[in-house]
This record gives C-alpha cells, structure tokens and sequence, in this order.
C-alpha cells in the first residue's frame, strides 16, 4: 500500500498535544496534532489501529493530584513506549488530530495526564491493522467494555462516512457509573435502557449501557446486556457483523455469543508489548490454524490488535 | 569535520563501516525496521535466533518492564531455518551491511545443522551461536554456564560455519565468564558477544505469582549496562586482548556515551538491544554520536579507544 507521493505509511514522529482534557474520574482525551508526513500518514489510520507513546520524559503531576492508591505505583520509572488506539481521527489542511481516549492508572498514564497544549511527544505508528468494514452488512453491534470505548467511537464515525446505509448500535458497559468512559456525566442521561451517549449519537449511533452494579442502565454483565437485547430481536444473522474491544474475558464471552448465533465478530485485543512493530516477538494470541486442530501464536501488534473471534483461543 | 574520523573496525576478518550493531531478537530480520531506519548505515546487523525447525515460542505475557529495565521470555520463537532461508534471506541479500545470523538448538546437532545449511550463503558474513538464551527448557542457558560443553559446541559448530565468522553469545550468568570466554576462543570462536540477558523474576503482589508465563525473564535495558561493561572489561583483559578475538559488547547501550564506555573497556564493536524498541532509529544517531565523541577528544581513528581504559 506504500504510494511515495502521499508518504510513508507510518513512522517515528513527533506530535504537538492541542488538548488534555480530564472527562470522568481517571479518564482523559489527548489530542495530538501532526504535520507534515507523520499528517498524511495518520490521515490514512484507521479505527482499531494503534499508536506507541514514549513517555518516559514527562514529569509527574503534583503528588497532590494522583489518587493515594496510586501513589506507590507512580513512582516507578518507565523505559518502554505504550500502545494507544484513537477515539478519533480527522485531517484538515495538511494537519491531522488524532485523539486518545485514556484511563490513569500506571506510572506511564499518570505521567500522560501532565502533558499540557504545546507539548511535544514522539509518537509510533499508525500500527497494526484495523477493524475491517462491514462489506454487505445492514446492522453493525458495537461491543466494548470499560476502555474498550475509545476505538469504537472512531469506528462509529468512520462507519457513518463510509456505509450511510447500514444501522448502527452500541453497547457500553463497565462495573460502576464512574468507569464508563464518557464525556458528559451518565447521570444526567436518561434512565432508559435507549441512551443517547453524545460520543456515539453524534454519528446517529444509540447506546445501551450496563454496569456490573446496576449504577446506570442494565444491572449486569455488558455480554449478558448485549445477548439478552439480541435474543429480542429477530436479526438475520448474515445481515449483522459484531465489533468489539474490551477485557479479555468479555472478548471470550462476545466469541461465545458470535458463534452461538453465527454473526461475524471482529475484536481488537491488549498484550503486554515492548516495540509494537513486530520484533519483540512478545505479544503473541493464541490462535487456531485453519481447519486443523494445530494452534500458532499470531502477533497483538503486527496481525492483529483485530481478529476474527473464529481464530483465538481465549487465555482469559 | 566529523567525516574525517574513520571509525571503521576490523571485527574478525570483517572490515566494518562502523562498529555498531543491532543485538539478537530487537530488529526482526530487517524487513520490520525497514519503516524506521537505513540497516545498510549499521557496522553489522544480527538477526533474530534461528533453530532447525520452527518455534512457537513461550506462552504471554512474555515481557514485563521493571526499573530501566525489561524482562523478556520469548522462548526463541522463530519461523524455523527452512522458512528462514525462502521467506528472509532473499530479504537478507539484498542488505550492504555484513549479517550474523543468530542460531539457536536444543542439541550440538540442531546447531550444527542450521550452520552448515547457511555456511554456503553469500548473502551471510558470519554467525553468533546462542549458547546464553535463559528462556527454554533445552538447549539454551545450559551450553553456556559448563566450560566443557562451550567446548564442545563451539569446535563442533566451528567445523560447519566454513569461512564465516563464528561469533559465541555469552551469559552472564555464570560463576566466571573468563572460564567459558576461554573455553568458547580456544575451541575456534572467532568472536564473542556479551552480555546476553540475565535470569529474573517480576512478582504480581496482588496475584503473588510470577508475572511472565514462563516464570523467569532475561533482564535487559539500561539497568545492566555498567555489569556488562565491567564483565566486558573483564573477559577483555584475561582472555581476548593476548589472543587479538574481538568483543562485541552490549548490555542497555542506549547512547553514543553507553557505546563508548563499552570500546573503552575493550569491545571492539557494539551491539544496541532493547533501545531500539524505543527508539527504533537509535543506532544512527549513536554513530553519529561515536564521530562526535571522537572529534571532541581529538581522535582521528576509534580504533585507538579500545580498550583503552586507563
């Protein structure tokens, strides 16, 4: 896909932070600009691809405003680059922002909340390969769980500029109200099970939220949520395609669910990485080989972080 | 001013442009570094380990990070000698830069039979004989920490790998690594490299289990460069100075300074790692760095740095 006049299709650039803003208790958006090649290149990333932030240089906030639990794990020192996929994306005059929906909670996020507008980050990527788009389907899902949100927002948006004529629905959950990863305070959604979560129903896109505890919207598993909304509906199963992002144990209940009711599933997935780009060699899934019963390790950064549900093999 | 230094070195029979490598297992086999830096601009490129057949390699997690540092327990996975020889090394051959070949084995035979496969292969200047990796069950670690068995291997190994250059990877994880540097040069290494990885534990103190898969990692990153550099020094001075066999030394060299303490202390090349996960293009800008140090302290030729401690 490399076309020299339009750039190189990823690379090690720096991005300038326009925004870092706070959205719910431990969640942030970081919004990063880019110029000039690192621009065309992330003009072309597409939902579920990924990018590697060094960190490592940024000072801590203030002891003051990190959580008292994680003040001991704040201070330990970082070394490797971290994996983000993009909440959005849009490219306007030779610039391109690239926006990060990010939870604090380690020594590398803690130190992302300091990066204030003007900043500069090194940044790698677009890398990996994104959610592949619905060819022939009339209703996507989109499943995610706590963090899992942030590259279906952008799926959302590309969804709508690309297939206008295909419906969409997404299905939000996470244990309590305070970890659901949106902007505007839940509880001044309404109540109903059919929410109007701003990040999605901006592309014309309904939400159902669930929570472990009942907080807001169903009381339950969000996969308990999403069967039990599937089961009420008659939904011919080669019309749909279902797209997720979550814990892996969710990741493993949605295959279940796929397979159960023959809908294609398409899920991005989280390891533990050192580079990103396919030499470390250490964030393998498991996977099955095509119809044999042999299994390969496939890489999260170079195959995936997107596979079909029908190739892994759950660790969790 | 800086284009008149000549930092070019003689590794072995090697003449390299530069003495600055990339290590084993962080640069793939070239191809994936292609988006991020020039391989070609390298003194000498070291591919990932290779074994007789394909590895799937160790269950994940597979890496964690801990205090300028990182563990690792890949478990050698690779695509096997035969893909290796369709898939990569066309790749391979159309590279500038002199290319080891980094081979791994459970047994001396699984070695020797990958060496001697490649030995005819132009496109390859040498190879760098895994006897360190602390992540498998056979093979690995357990050549490297018995002098006897480094003996054998490497006369074994020596035998296949012809006209190239035959470099041994040592562990650090010995009791003296001068008793296995001398077991690894007087059985026929041409060259060796250290320091491979050492074995350690990250715990999960919420889960209190290991937080790899495999338990144990190899420790790398900026935390081991000053054991390295002493252990480099060491085996300098007691083992390959009097014989004239070159070092190529690594262990968390992330700068041009990292570099140039390792040539002090006696290497004559040096190998970049686990930087270049974060930094895939840092080898540039350590050459770039050597030429500079160089200029400052008014040295015309880097040769004249090795081991060169006061």
């Amino acid at each position: 896909m490399t076309n020299e006049s339009f750039g190189p299709n990823k690379g090690m650039f720096d991005a300038a932070v326009f925004a870092n803003k706070q959205i719910g208790q431990r969640f942030y958006r970081l919004g990063l600009e880019f110029s000039a090649d690192a621009a065309a290149a992330f003009a072309k990333a597409s939902p579920g691809q990924f990018a590697e932030l060094d960190l490592s240089g940024i000072a801590l906030p203030p002891v003051e405003g990190i959580a008292e639990d994680l003040r001991d794990v704040s201070e330990r020192k970082i070394l490797l680059r971290r994996p983000f996929s993009f909440c959005d994306v849009s490219s306007h005059r030779g610039k391109t922002k690239v926006e990060i929906l990010y939870c604090a909670l380690g020594p590398a996020t803690l130190r992302m909340t300091a990066l204030s507008a003007g900043k500069s980050v090194s940044v790698i990527g677009p890398l990996g390969n994104g959610f592949r788009m619905p060819a022939g389907k009339k209703m996507v899902l989109l499943v995610s769980g706590g963090m899992g949100a942030g590259p279906l927002i952008h799926l959302a948006k590309t969804l709508t500029a690309d297939c206008p004529d295909v419906e969409a629905i997404a299905f939000a959950g996470a244990k309590t109200k305070t970890e659901l990863p949106f902007e505007k305070p839940t509880d001044e959604i309404s109540q109903q099970l059919g929410f109007s979560l701003h990040e999605f129903a901006r592309f014309g896109v309904e939400s159902v939220l669930a929570t472990d505890d009942g907080s807001i919207g169903y009381q339950g598993l969000i996969t308990d949520c999403f069967s039990k909304w599937l089961g009420q509906r008659s939904l011919l199963a080669r019309d749909a395609i279902i797209y997720s992002c979550g814990p892996e144990k969710m990741l493993a209940r949605m295959a279940k669910i796929a397979e159960d009711k023959k809908i294609d599933c398409q899920i991005s997935m989280e390891r533990m990485m050192a580079c990103g780009f396919g030499v470390c060699q250490s964030c393998a899934v498991k996977c099955k080989v095509n119809g044999s019963g042999e299994t390969l390790y496939k890489l999260c950064c170079k195959d995936g972080p997107v596979f079909d549900t029908r190739e892994v093999i759950f660790s969790a | 001013m800086s284009e008149l230094i000549d930092v070019s070195v003689e590794f072995s029979r090697l003449k390299l442009a530069n003495p600055v490598f990339t290590a084993s297992g962080t640069c793939g086999y070239a191809d994936e570094l292609a988006d991020f830096t020039n391989v070609n601009q390298l003194g000498g490129f070291i591919t990932k380990s290779i074994t007789a057949k394909l590895r799937q390699g160790n269950d994940t997690p597979r890496v964690v990070e801990t205090d300028s540092g990182m563990l690792n327990a890949i478990g050698l996975a690779n695509i096997g000698l035969d893909a290796f020889i369709q898939e990569k090394l066309p790749i391979i051959a159309k590279l500038t830069v002199p290319v080891f070949v980094n081979v791994a084995g459970e047994t001396i035979d699984d070695y020797v039979a990958v060496v001697q496969r490649l030995a005819t292969e132009q496109a390859i200047a040498g190879f760098e004989l895994n006897i360190s990796c602390p992540n498998v069950a056979k093979g690995g670690l357990s050549f490297g920490t018995d002098p006897a068995q480094v003996t054998e291997i490497t006369s074994a190994v020596k035998q296949a790998a012809g006209e190239k250059v035959l470099m041994v990877k040592l562990s650090p994880c010995v009791t003296d690594i001068s008793v296995i540097a001398r077991a690894a040069v007087e059985a026929g290494a041409d060259a060796l490299s250290l320091i491979n990885t050492f074995t350690a534990m990250v715990i999960d103190i919420e889960t209190r289990k290991p937080v790899l898969a495999n338990k144990t990692g190899g420790l790398s990153g900026p935390v081991i460069k000053p054991i390295a550099v002493y252990l480099v020094n060491k085996v300098y001075n007691e083992v390959t100075k009097e014989r004239g066999i070159p070092i190529l030394g690594l262990g968390g060299i992330r700068t041009a300074s990292d570099a140039v303490e390792f040539i002090i202390a006696g290497a004559t090349a040096v190998a970049v790692g686990t930087a270049n996960f974060v930094e895939p293009n840092c080898t540039t800008k350590i050459i770039e760095g050597l030429k500079r140090y160089c200029t400052s302290h008014n040295i015309t030729n880097i040769k004249e740095l090795i081991g060169s401690l006061g």
